[in-house]
């Protein structure tokens, strides 16, 4: 685990070119050890493509990236997959897989290529299982899971490939009230202990009460950086999503009054 | 596996007691007419029943898991309509050259699955599974009908080409193995260093990017392990397709598991008995004819496949 505090990611100028167009203009960000960054911004403003492209799943057409210093471009999937986990939105769900070989798949990205699971890799899948809160189900099958039981799973393989950073698409977008405080709460939990957490958000409110940082990207660049209730202004709120919308943040609740119907007097 | 490939030495025109067949593979019991049948015959028959269908249950083991398709099988990347192409071009409009059909057979089988992969390749959204199956479908097709016009084109040549179609093994010794096994060795090789990254794939092109695989590169290897497999395999025995497709099914419902450590290993060792069993039963229902084993594997195997498929869940 990397010592609080360190720098993990920064990422400059991001650009991403897919098919010709250009999806991504500028994006800036930074992630330290234990801190929880929040990508907020409306549908189809690169929040995803950020991550995917700091990730090493999109290369990027221009931009800096660098991983605890080594440039992005530089690294192999092996070390790549040594620095940061993706978790994507909603991963394919396969017959005749149980929790528990998913996330000893996870933990074979530590393993060279025909190498065998040694003791210390069962204990590292038993843990990830333990963190992520899934060891009391880990022989079902992944078909007989509910949405916010798959996402703490795939959580959970993230974290067997015991990684600074845990980057996560929108894990809390497909998901019920109940299952979306337990999927924050959990990745609240991982950012405590010391891991790296970027994590893309749609709902506001939620991001304002997780989040240490917030970072707003629209049409394809970082719009702004900040604490939550310093970024996310009524100005910025309307500006960006156009919604007449106030953020309000007391005791560890937050809330997002919204007029839902228009401007109202 | 056992089983059958000790049945497959033991039974035939002639049937022999195992002890006998037992003595004869450890250079015991001197020469005769017995020893002739096993060593020149029959082993050679019993090791190309078990390579052919192991290489077959790898094949399809490995292109379900590449393409997360269950449909997919040496078939839908078009290494066998080109093998078919292939041979029956040789049997049809070349008929004295009847001794270059296996080497026809694996070229135009690779040759329909490089195309498959050249335009799966190219454009947009490329290496994807949509465009790989879609790309495989369209080379079937054209492979299937220029076939089809040969056949039509030479109606009274067809009857020649028809034991390559049914798929069947043949008495000619280490022929077929001699010019192949580069293919099938090279094959099999790349699917056991395929198994960890195809578990990986199993869990989506985002979480096997997230473990350092690339998904693209995978596909790409399981495809040509695949051809070489599938296209070798045609070139001993004809076009045995349905092999491919059913055998990692019924390991995959017998074994309740997906992982591919248990699916590729399992799907070559049934692979190769079903072949081995079917071909014994092909040649002694009727003895001394011998029937092609094609047909008599898919009335072997469905049942055990429709009774599997109705238990699972």
């Amino acid at each position: 685990m990397a010592a609080a505090g360190e720098m993990l990611l920064e990422a400059r100028g991001v650009e991403v070119t897919i098919d010709g167009i250009q999806i991504l203009r500028g994006g800036d960000l930074d992630l330290r050890a234990g801190e929880l960054v929040a990508i907020v911004g409306p549908n189809g403003a690169g929040k995803s493509t950020l991550v995917r492209a700091v990730s090493g799943l999109h290369r990027p057409s221009a931009g800096a990236v660098s991983w605890s210093g080594r440039e992005l471009a530089k690294m192999r999937g092996r070390e790549l997959a040594k620095v940061r986990a993706f978790v994507p939105q909603r991963m394919p769900v396969p017959a005749g897989v149980t929790v528990q070989e998913a996330v000893t798949i996870g933990r074979s990205a530590l393993l060279r290529p025909l190498g065998r699971m040694t003791g210390a890799d069962r204990a590292g899948v038993d843990a990830a299982l333990a963190r992520a809160g899934v060891s009391h189900f880990a022989d079902r099958a992944l078909t007989t899971l509910s949405g916010g039981e798959l996402q703490r799973v795939q959580i959970a393989i993230g974290l067997a490939q015991e990684a600074p950073v845990l980057i996560a698409d929108e894990p809390t977008s497909q998901l019920d009230l109940g299952a979306a405080i337990d999927v924050a709460g959990l990745l609240r939990k991982l950012a405590d202990e010391g891991l790296g957490a970027l994590v893309v958000v749609h709902d506001l409110a939620l991001a304002a009460a997780v989040a240490d940082r917030v970072v707003v990207v629209h049409e394809g660049r970082t719009e702004a950086t900040g604490l939550p209730n310093e970024v996310l202004t009524p100005g910025r709120l309307s500006r960006i999503w156009g919604a007449d919308a106030r953020l309000t943040a007391e005791h560890g609740r937050t809330a997002l009054h919204v007029a839902w119907l228009g401007p109202t007097a | 596996m056992l089983a059958a490939a000790g049945a497959s030495l033991a039974l035939g025109a002639v049937k022999l007691p195992i002890a006998e067949v037992l003595e004869i593979l450890l250079g015991k019991g001197g020469e005769g007419p017995n020893h002739q049948i096993v060593e020149t015959l029959r082993l050679p028959r019993t090791v190309e029943a078990l390579i052919v269908g192991a290489a077959l249950g790898t094949a399809g083991a490995v292109l379900q898991g590449a393409l997360a398709n269950p449909l997919a099988s040496p078939d839908v990347i078009g290494v066998t309509g080109g093998a078919g192409f292939g041979a029956i071009l040789i049997l049809i409009a070349f008929p004295a050259s009847i001794a270059l059909v296996p080497a026809a057979a694996l070229f135009f089988g690779l040759l329909a699955a490089a195309l498959v992969f050249g335009f799966a390749w190219s454009g947009r959204n490329r290496g994807s599974t949509g465009k790989i199956i879609l790309a495989g479908i369209a080379m079937l097709s054209l492979f299937t009908a220029a076939t089809t016009g040969l056949l039509a084109s030479f109606p009274e040549r067809a009857p020649s080409a028809l034991f390559f179609i049914a798929g069947g093994l043949t008495n000619a010794g280490w022929e077929g193995l001699r010019y192949t096994w580069p293919y099938f060795l090279a094959g099999g090789l790349i699917a056991i260093f395929l198994i960890r990254p195809l578990d990986r794939l199993a869990l989506g092109d985002d979480v096997a990017a997230s473990l350092g695989s690339r998904p693209q590169l995978i596909r790409l290897a399981a495809g040509f392990s695949a051809a070489l497999l599938a296209a070798a395999a045609a070139a001993v025995a004809g076009l045995l397709g349905f092999l491919g497709l059913v055998v990692p099914h019924v390991v995959r419902m017998a074994g309740g598991t997906s992982s591919q450590a248990f699916v590729i290993p399992a799907s070559a060792v049934g692979g190769a008995a079903l072949l081995a069993a079917a071909d014994t039963l092909a040649r002694t229902v009727r003895a001394p004819i011998e029937l092609p084993v094609g047909p008599f594997m898919v009335i072997l195997g469905v049942p055990v496949f429709l009774w599997l498929l109705r238990k699972a869940v």
